[in-house]
């Protein structure tokens, strides 16, 4: 049997064996990757895998597999494991039926290039041209990742959902180096060959870098900082995490009791958006087969939705967002509504202050509570009378999610989409003005 | 499947690879959450695949699948050697490995009691107990928000590599993780997240005492929600409990002594290292502090005999009465630098290379009683526990935020007081150790590093120390 056929096969067997639900996301998946540091490759990798995630429930007992062990007489003794084993568990308070299809799925343009699928060498020579540009922008030392991502997934669901959709990804992150404190970081990140722009992700983090050079330390305090897209993108990051109806329920949310409640100013929007094209996590369908769309979690301010499947949905009074996740509903694409002025604008308006481009390491003392703090890197600077001066080091943001959101004040109009090891969900993020952001510093 | 690995070493080395290893590993994990009372799923994940890793015209390659035929195994190869030999002319010199005793070794971990035989009924009463255990009733205080999480997972791993080494193991760990939020009227909200883990079987769930440790914990939240007062300003000493100073060898001596950092090859993600090979044999700390990272820990969370580069596992000595002693080695960095492998090369699945990372990181404890630590303290704060912390890239400025935290007055502890905040360089706290406890604590924890991210289990420690004259950071919120 093809391992495209097994979700259809592990649906009806699970059905035969008495589930009352069943479903089943094969994913094949070829991740292409080249490292570099140095200024050279340091390892190219391969990564190919064929996994299915099943879900079975029988009388609102729900158990969920994973496997990548995908030898069909494997898989089938797998499901009858778990059909045994739904004998011996409790029933599930949040047990929910799975949505019934079929559904009518939105198309996403553009989600799929054959030439990023079929690419191999020419990754390295991607990896070179941000390398070279780099240096040629003046920095010293240049470090990243290239990954080239195809994917193809089937869900099948005993909800009379039989959908596929393939997809391919190409994206960098690029750390040039000038000296150990003067980094600068960028990222390009596509669909197609033809979007994707290495050299000027290169180009970029170079030229941070380059302004960065000879950091001095501030006094610890409270600041007026602009958040650069990729610094906004992790806390908004965080932001669209907590709308997660399950950490709302988990006590793991900032957002929770929040609903209809200002938590930003009125221009200020935040949607959770599964099908914009731009979008690399963009897919017409959720794990449950729910279609996906634009949800609005924060609109005009206020925060409107959590974001659901079918099980929080129910429990919260909700309809599916189209989130699934079959445990945990999950956020697609983070979008970040546009301010009206230009980044240069923007440093103009706040007038003095920091300007902190990119960030690492965000830890919270009480997710409930949205206490938390962050570490500056990749570029942090002094604005004086509304221009970049000098470049700042060893700064931690020490904060409040809910203050930072709602101390909000502008936003530029220039949006970035970010996405890297500190930012896993793509977001579409401008640079953002916040009011008396703490920063604290090490004391000895 | 031994015979898979050993065809694809051989295809690579007839694909013309100056090196080439194989590693075939199976996982298999079963987990059950509970959460606020609910079981929300039990889940299993079956991981079988292969990785194989080769050197080709002087560049590395890494490849890895779960179609284990001769055919798709044939093509793994041939990729991994096809873009190693691309990018093999951006390369100064060609990679090189440092030299290694070749191994012939079959390892396991024993479970006194085998965790598969325990029925879900036992396993899923271990997550109610802890679950009657948190009632308000019981702890005197709301917790709206339970996440209860029991796993348990079994790997099987078989290395060969073209030096005829070849390294069998079965690892089973266990693992039980919690997250508690406790809400107290006005007051607002305090939370909890802790760990438990090792290496064997189900005797390790039996000693953990969940229901009392999880309900213990419970308590303290709503006593940090009601009691915990402002901590005092100013330059003060400062006792950390030992799962503070776990984090703190973690994070300040373990990370940067790790070698791929040190040489940039994690720059652009999780950062370098404020440490350069040329500082071995540099000051760091006071005499007090001692730290090793040791994987051959039976019953860690960390444990294992042997790497994932067929290396035989050793205690590193990191930081010796405060003087900088080794990093943390693979092969590559080993040779770069001209030592032996410590063995620190580690792989989290068949589809992941091996890096560098740490087992099981503590500082060795001294010869001090807790009382001794605190008895000459005359204004001072003790931080039992923590939630929130972090550390920069070059692993120089941290921060570590208390959660049970007491006021020291007159060498006697006092008031529990809110938040006290370390925000110190590595060299700042290392430097203000005056004393170390003889009450060594291990505490699990997961280690997240690399690009695709892969977690370690690990264990972190330490005793109690007692820092002198620190001024507490942050800003009041």
């Amino acid at each position: 049997m093809r391992f495209s056929e097994l979700p259809q096969h592990v649906v009806q067997l699970g059905q035969r064996l008495g589930a009352s639900d069943a479903a089943c996301l094969g994913t094949h998946e070829t991740r292409k990757i080249v490292r570099f540091a140095n200024n050279e490759v340091t390892v190219t990798e391969t990564l190919d895998s064929n996994a299915l995630a099943i879900l079975i429930s029988r009388e609102r007992r729900v158990l969920i597999s994973g496997t990548e062990d995908i030898e069909r007489a494997r898989v089938d003794q797998s499901l009858k494991r778990m059909i045994e084993t739904s004998e011996t568990v409790a029933p599930s308070e949040s047990y929910t039926p799975l949505p019934h299809g079929p559904f009518e799925y939105r198309e996403i343009r553009g989600a799929y290039d054959h030439g990023v699928a079929s690419m191999n060498s020419e990754l390295v020579e991607y990896a070179k041209s941000a390398i070279d540009h780099a240096l040629r922008s003046g920095a010293k030392r240049v470090a990243g990742i290239l990954t080239c991502l195809t994917r193809g997934l089937r869900l099948v669901t005993s909800g009379d959902i039989d959908a596929s959709w393939r997809s391919t990804t190409i994206q960098i992150s690029v750390r040039a180096f000038v000296s150990e404190e003067a980094t600068g970081h960028d990222v390009s990140i596509s669909r197609s060959a033809a979007g994707f722009k290495p050299e000027l992700a290169g180009e970029r983090a170079a030229e941070m870098a380059r302004l960065a050079v000879d950091p001095v330390e501030i006094e610890t305090g409270k600041y007026d900082v602009v958040l650069g897209p990729s610094m906004f993108a992790n806390l908004a990051n965080e932001a669209v995490g907590s709308a997660s109806a399950f950490s709302v329920d988990a006590g793991l949310s900032f957002f929770r009791g929040m609903l209809g409640h200002r938590v930003a100013p009125p221009w200020f929007s935040l949607i959770d958006d599964g099908v914009i094209p731009e979008g690399v996590a963009s897919r017409p369908f959720d794990d449950e087969g729910a279609p996906t769309g634009e949800t609005i979690v924060i609109n005009n301010g206020v925060l409107r939705s959590y974001l659901h499947n079918s099980s929080t949905a129910r429990k919260f009074g909700a309809k599916t967002t189209g989130n699934a996740g079959w445990i945990a509903p999950m956020p697609w694409n983070a979008v970040v509504s546009p301010g009206r002025l230009s980044e240069e604008e923007l440093l103009e308006a706040m007038g003095d202050g920091l300007y902190l481009a990119n960030n690492w390491y965000t830890r919270f003392q009480d997710r409930a509570k949205g206490d938390f703090s962050t570490i500056c890197r990749d570029g942090a600077f002094i604005v004086k009378g509304g221009k970049i001066d000098k470049p700042v080091k060893g700064l931690r943001v020490s904060d409040n999610m809910l203050r930072i959101l709602g101390a909000i004040q502008e936003a530029s109009r220039e949006r970035k989409w970010i996405r890297w090891w500190e930012v896993s969900i793509p977001t579409l993020a401008p640079s953002v003005w916040v009011k008396d952001v703490g920063i604290t510093r090490s004391t000895r | 499947m031994e015979d898979l690995a050993s065809f694809v070493v051989d295809l690579a080395l007839r694909r013309g690879c100056a090196y080439a290893e194989a590693r075939v590993q199976s996982d298999f994990g079963d987990t059950a959450m509970v959460k606020n009372g609910n079981l929300e799923v039990v889940a299993y994940v079956r991981m079988l695949g292969l990785g194989v890793r080769v050197i080709k015209s002087g560049a590395l390659g890494f490849a890895s699948t779960n179609r284990l035929d001769r055919r798709s195994l044939s093509r793994l190869v041939e990729s991994a050697v096809s873009m190693a030999s691309a990018s093999s002319s951006t390369l100064k010199k060609p990679v090189s490995l440092a030299p290694m005793k070749t191994e012939n070794r079959e390892w396991t971990v024993n479970e006194k009691k085998k965790t598969r035989s325990v029925s879900h009924e036992e396993r899923l009463g271990v997550l109610q107990d802890v679950e009657k255990a948190l009632s308000e009733p019981e702890v005197g205080v709301r917790l709206p928000g339970r996440m209860l999480v029991l796993t348990n997972w079994e790997t099987d791993k078989i290395y060969l590599n073209s030096e005829g080494s070849r390294v069998r193991s079965l690892v089973p760990r266990i693992s039980f993780y919690y997250m508690l939020t406790a809400l107290e009227g006005s007051r607002g909200t305090a939370q909890r997240f802790n760990q438990f883990g090792g290496s064997g079987g189900w005797e390790l769930v039996e000693s953990w005492s969940l229901p009392e440790s999880v309900s213990e914990e419970a308590r303290i939240l709503g006593r940090v929600l009601r009691e915990a007062k402002a901590p005092p300003r100013g330059e003060i000493d400062v006792v950390l409990g030992s799962e503070v100073v776990g984090i703190v060898c973690h994070e300040s001596c373990g990370h940067p002594s790790e070698a791929d950092r040190i040489l940039g090859r994690e720059a652009a993600q999780a950062g370098e290292s404020f440490m350069k090979p040329e500082m071995i044999g540099t000051r760091l700390g006071s005499d007090a502090v001692t730290i090793v990272d040791d994987p051959t820990l039976q019953g860690s969370y960390g444990h294992y005999l042997y790497d994932d580069e067929g290396v035989r596992a050793s205690r590193r000595e990191l930081m010796k009465s405060g003087v900088l002693n080794t990093f943390l080695h693979n092969r590559e960095t080993a040779a770069e630098l001209g030592v032996e492998s410590n063995g620190a090369a580690r792989a989290m699945g068949y589809s992941l290379e091996p890096i560098i990372r740490m087992a099981n990181t503590f500082m060795l404890p001294g010869d001090h009683s807790l009382d001794e630590l605190l008895q000459d303290v005359s204004n001072g704060v003790y931080i039992k526990s923590f939630m929130e912390w972090n550390i920069d890239d070059r692993r120089f400025n941290q921060r570590y935020v208390g959660l049970e935290a007491y006021a020291i007055k007159r060498g006697k502890l006092g008031e529990m007081v809110k938040n006290p905040t370390i925000e110190l360089t590595t060299t700042g706290l290392f430097n203000s150790v005056d004393a170390v406890s003889k009450n060594l604590a291990f505490s699990a924890a997961m280690c997240g590093k690399g690009d695709p991210e892969q977690d370690a289990p690990v264990w972190t420690g330490g005793p109690e120390i007692r820092l002198r004259k620190v001024r507490l950071g942050g800003l009041t919120r």
